[in-house]
């Protein structure tokens, strides 16, 4: 909290406080406490008092009142040594300099001619506009309702330049914001810059100018005080509904342009009562740790150029593009279409070129949002026919951003640029490849085009956690060959994060019932931990899954209240098993394979069955015609185990389930094994490795049977004592 | 789109009637045509003129190997999508796809189930899709979702051959298989045919679309090994075929 600030804050609503006292005596002398005062054209009375206080100002009498109410709020000037908590006096502060400013702005309204127009634009070199009548409150102000627009910009001062003042004008606007202007600095306006430049202005083209006076800043937070009012039914005198709904609902902030007086800091105040914060041009001090307004509250000093980017960022405002800007149709409809050879212009990496899609994330200043860079030829420099590689490198900023979105939102490439018609996209990461056609390009698709999908579909898809993107598509092979490498380090190091999820760090798994065409009972619940028994599936198979198809086989189930995490037994998955299985099953455990075992469909991979006398489990892979130690072959075992039903000693697995540390884990795990076909060894042999090195038994392999050394159960203990295998340590199965 | 499955025994000659339908369509210019060489013995591609490049099969044994281990933590959809993509064979006329061996042991109800979505969404960009499909329906049953519009089954014109059509016939209305006309075309048939044959058609229930005669000129490029595109276009077996498809009332349709 900046004492400067609210210094000069507290100061400025002395200021206003005093002014307002004067000139509202000087017209009281003049025509009584009776006389009536009003903004024009409303049934909101003076709309700031009548939201926060309820007060209903129809006369100079009730202005008195007003301008009490404000100077009980004013705190005293801060003392020059001591040093206290300053932000709720600043708050006061900038509420009395509200009510201040309404009473100054309602005694101009008493005066002949009035100060402002009727119009809702300027007309014969009048500028300015004054309190909106309620029926531009009504039409405009839904917009704020409807999302149309966001919110506005309240700017006060003036640019250096006027090309400044229109570029600020043209921003704004872009975003769909928008412009209220008031507050001339030495008698120049923003307003007036627009004005000399020939800029039309009104509410039609959403440049709004209020009035020259700094006073006439609160026609801005009027508006969205009734707004408030009359779109959120909060009720005169709610205010902390009214300031609630303005800090969540409308997108506003303050642009201060140049130099900043007392009173000027005196509506920064104001505002952030209502949530919005102030962006200043000249170095003024900053109060950035949050509370009132959603992140900071005031940031000084900030480029002209880059004045509204930082705004958009520190009000937390989302950008909506509504329309893809491509010149070609676009929509779902166009996924999935290919474009023949034939039909082709270009081709972009694929097969026979190299290429990369790669999304980081980067601090809010390094990103420009909607920046789009083609390094390397554009689509016009090349023959048609062409192949070229392509790097698709896409750099996105958020507050909310986390790299574990990074590739949740680099997958979505292939989507969203598969929707654009004329174009074609395959595969992700190092292995992508796009064909666009000849139609496309002669309706002016160009690459740049590729970064205008990525931009507009992720503001649509994924706002909620970024805030900006830029795009850079790389056309050079020596770029791509360059970055392609840093990317796969990037590749590596995600698959090895993604390799290390638990079942305990998720709370949904997912279930597959694909094979219930062949045993109608099964159904396969798949966790990070443990993949489909068939082996095809991982939990992350079976998450996109259902992302593509929501009623399809994999649906997700909520864990719900952990029963038994030793075993892995869920109250949710319960519940889904039972419905699922047709309530054959009530209940199973998903890492034992003794107490209630998963059931089987009859396509798993491998078989453990546990060898009793050995105190250990064998496993065999269905490709083994042999006999095993339990006396049966395979195929026998995979009468006993699959169906759908529960055998307790017995389970159908992947292979690679045997590596996971949840396999069999209530029974000690993957230790127990003593006998696998020699084949599914050697397969295994990195995995037994691991297993090993986590146990702390370097040569656990050798001490593992295969079908060389035993057949029978006899051989194989005798095997593992030779071995001195650890399951003859442990614990009992049963 | 319009799909049309010739199927048949080996050594009837339904690979060259494929290629002879592709050729025909691909003269109408009637839009584009994606030819599916659903048979693991015979190969159209060598009939059409062009190497095959990865097969499905193949496609389906690699993901199945690497599950573990996919390029770049994809996901088994679109690994699949972009190897089956990047498998087509592209001339200037039509795009062939070879499904390659069946499937050996093991699970693939997964495999075939993200086979069947693919080859959905590939097939729905062409106008015609021929497919040249083994006698035992595999392909139709299994692998694809295919909705079929003509199903010919060619035979020699024997009666052992047209009884072999007509088991087909009728496994098909059992299995469900959405075919929308099923006829028989006899290949290699003398006019007029046998009393037998006749009667075994009859017996059969089945429609005899065409009876394509004996082509010297095909049984020569047979010999040679030459594609179906240097055929002569007054060939017999050429006309047979081009009378039968003007019959159904093919290759005028416009994209």
């Amino acid at each position: 909290m900046s004492k400067i600030i609210s210094t000069k804050a507290i100061r400025g609503a002395h200021k206003l406080v005093a002014r307002a006292e004067k000139e509202l005596q000087r017209v009281l002398d003049e025509k009584g406490p009776q006389a009536k005062v009003e903004f024009p054209n409303t049934g909101y009375y003076l709309p700031i008092s009548y939201g926060i206080l309820g007060l209903k100002v129809e006369t100079l009498g009730g202005l008195q009142e007003l301008l009490d109410e404000a100077k009980r709020l004013l705190p005293p000037l801060p003392d020059e040594r001591l040093w206290v908590p300053y932000l709720g006096h600043t708050l006061d502060a900038g509420m009395a300099s509200l009510f201040a400013d309404e009473i100054i702005e309602a005694i101009k309204y008493t005066h002949n001619p009035l100060p402002y127009l009727a119009e809702t634009s300027p007309r014969d070199g009048h500028l300015w506009l004054g309190a909106a009548h309620d029926v531009i409150m009504r039409e405009r102000g839904i917009e704020f309702v409807d999302g149309t627009a966001p919110g506005f910009a309240a700017c006060v001062g003036y640019c250096p330049t006027n090309e400044m003042a229109v570029k600020i004008a043209r921003e704004l606007q872009e975003k769909n914001l928008y412009v209220f202007m008031s507050a001339a600095t030495d008698g120049k306006s923003m307003a007036q810059q627009l004005a000399e430049e020939g800029i039309e202005m009104g509410w039609e083209t959403r440049l709004v100018p209020f009035g020259d006076d700094v006073t006439a800043t609160v026609h801005a937070l009027g508006f969205s005080t009734r707004v408030a009012l009359s779109f959120g039914g909060a009720q005169p005198g709610d205010y902390q509904r009214i300031l609630r709904y303005n800090k969540n609902r409308i997108f506003a902030f303050v642009l201060a342009l140049g130099p900043v007086d007392d009173e000027k800091h005196a509506q920064a105040a104001g505002a952030i009562n209502f949530g919005f914060p102030t962006i200043a041009e000249t170095d003024i001090d900053n109060i950035l740790p949050t509370g009132i307004c959603t992140y900071e509250h005031v940031v000084s000093p900030v480029p002209l150029d880059k004045i509204v980017a930082k705004a958009v960022e520190v009000r937390g405002l989302k950008i909506v593009v509504t329309k893809v800007p491509v010149p070609v149709p676009f929509g779902p409809a166009f996924q999935g279409e290919r474009i023949r050879k034939e039909e082709m212009f270009v081709e972009l990496a694929g097969s026979s070129g190299h290429g990369f899609e790669f999304l980081t994330t980067r601090n809010l200043d390094e990103v420009e949002d909607g920046k789009i860079e083609v390094i390397g030829p554009e689509i016009d420099d090349i023959e048609e026919g062409s192949q070229l590689p392509l790097g698709v490198w896409v750099e996105v900023a958020g507050r909310q951003m986390q790299p574990d979105f990074e590739p949740i939102l680099e997958r979505r490439i292939h989507d969203f640029i598969n929707m654009a018609h004329g174009v074609f996209h395959m595969g992700q990461r190092d292995i992508n490849w796009i064909r666009i056609s000849k139609e496309a390009k002669d309706k002016g698709f160009k690459f740049r085009h590729l970064g205008s999908i990525i931009h507009a579909k992720f503001h649509g898809e994924f706002g909620k956690i970024f805030d900006k993107v830029q795009i850079k598509i790389h056309t050079r092979e020596k770029e791509v060959m360059e970055l392609i490498e840093l990317t796969r380090k990037v590749y590596r190091e995600r698959d090895e994060r993604i390799g290390s999820l638990t079942d305990e760090a998720v709370d949904t798994f997912y279930s597959c019932t694909l094979c219930q065409s062949f045993a109608p009972n099964h159904v396969c619940v798949i966790t990070p931990e443990r993949s489909g028994l068939c082996g095809a599936y991982s939990w992350l198979d079976g998450k996109a899954a259902h992302q593509i198809s929501p009623t399809g086989a994999n649906q997700p189930i909520k864990k719900g209240q952990v029963l038994d995490s030793i075993k892995g037994r869920w109250q949710g998955i319960n519940e889904f098993v039972t419905t699922s299985s047709h309530k054959t099953l009530e209940a199973f455990n998903a890492y034992s394979m003794i107490d209630n075992p998963m059931t089987s469909c009859g396509c798993f991979e491998c078989i453990s069955c546990i060898l009793p006398s050995t105190n250990g489990i064998m496993v065999v892979y269905r490709n083994y015609a042999g006999l095993t130690p339990s006396g049966m072959k395979f195929s026998t075992l995979a009468g006993t185990v699959g169906g759908g039903v529960q055998t307790p000693g017995f389970i159908g697995h992947s292979k690679l389930y045997v590596g996971s540390a949840k396999f069999i884990s209530a029974e000690g795990g993957a230790k127990r094994i003593v006998w696998m076909n020699r084949e599914l060894k050697e397969e295994l042999a990195p995995v037994l490795k691991k297993i090993g090195e986590r146990a702390g038994i370097p040569d656990f392999s050798e001490m593992i049977a295969d079908e060389t050394v035993a057949t029978t159960e006899e051989e194989v203990l005798a095997h593992i004592s030779k071995t001195n295998h650890p399951a003859l340590a442990m614990p009992s199965m049963f | 789109m319009i799909t049309l499955a010739i199927s048949g025994k080996g050594g009837t000659g339904k690979s060259t009637i494929s290629a002879l339908i592709i050729r025909w369509l691909a003269g109408m210019k009637g839009g584009p045509i994606l030819a599916v060489d659903a048979d693991s013995n015979v190969n159209l591609n060598d009939l059409l003129g062009i190497p095959l490049k990865e097969t499905i099969g193949a496609i389906r044994e690699e993901m199945r190997a690497k599950i573990s281990n996919l390029p770049g933590g994809m996901t088994k959809q679109q690994f699949l999508e972009y190897k089956i993509q990047s498998s087509l064979v592209e001339t200037k006329d039509f795009d062939l796809i070879g499904m390659g061996r069946p499937e050996g042991r093991g699970c693939y109800c997964y495999a075939n189930n993200l086979l069947q979505d693919v080859l959905h969404t590939l097939a729905s960009n062409y106008k015609y899709v021929v497919i040249d499909n083994e006698a035992g329906m595999e392909h139709l049953s299994r692998r694809t979702r295919q909705a079929i519009d003509y199903l010919l089954m060619v035979s020699d014109p024997s009666p052992r051959g047209i009884a072999t059509a007509g088991r087909i016939n009728r496994l098909l209305a059992e299995l469900e298989t959405r075919v929308a006309k099923r006829y028989l075309i006899l290949n290699r048939a003398a006019h007029p045919l046998s009393p037998a044959v006749e009667k075994a058609i009859a017996a059969e229930k089945l429609e005899l679309l065409a009876a394509i005669p004996e082509d010297q000129n095909l049984l020569m490029m047979d010999r040679e090994g030459v594609p179906i595109w240097s055929l002569p276009l007054d060939s017999v077996g050429f006309e047979a075929v081009s009378q039968m498809m003007t019959k159904l009332d093919l290759g005028r349709e416009r994209t």
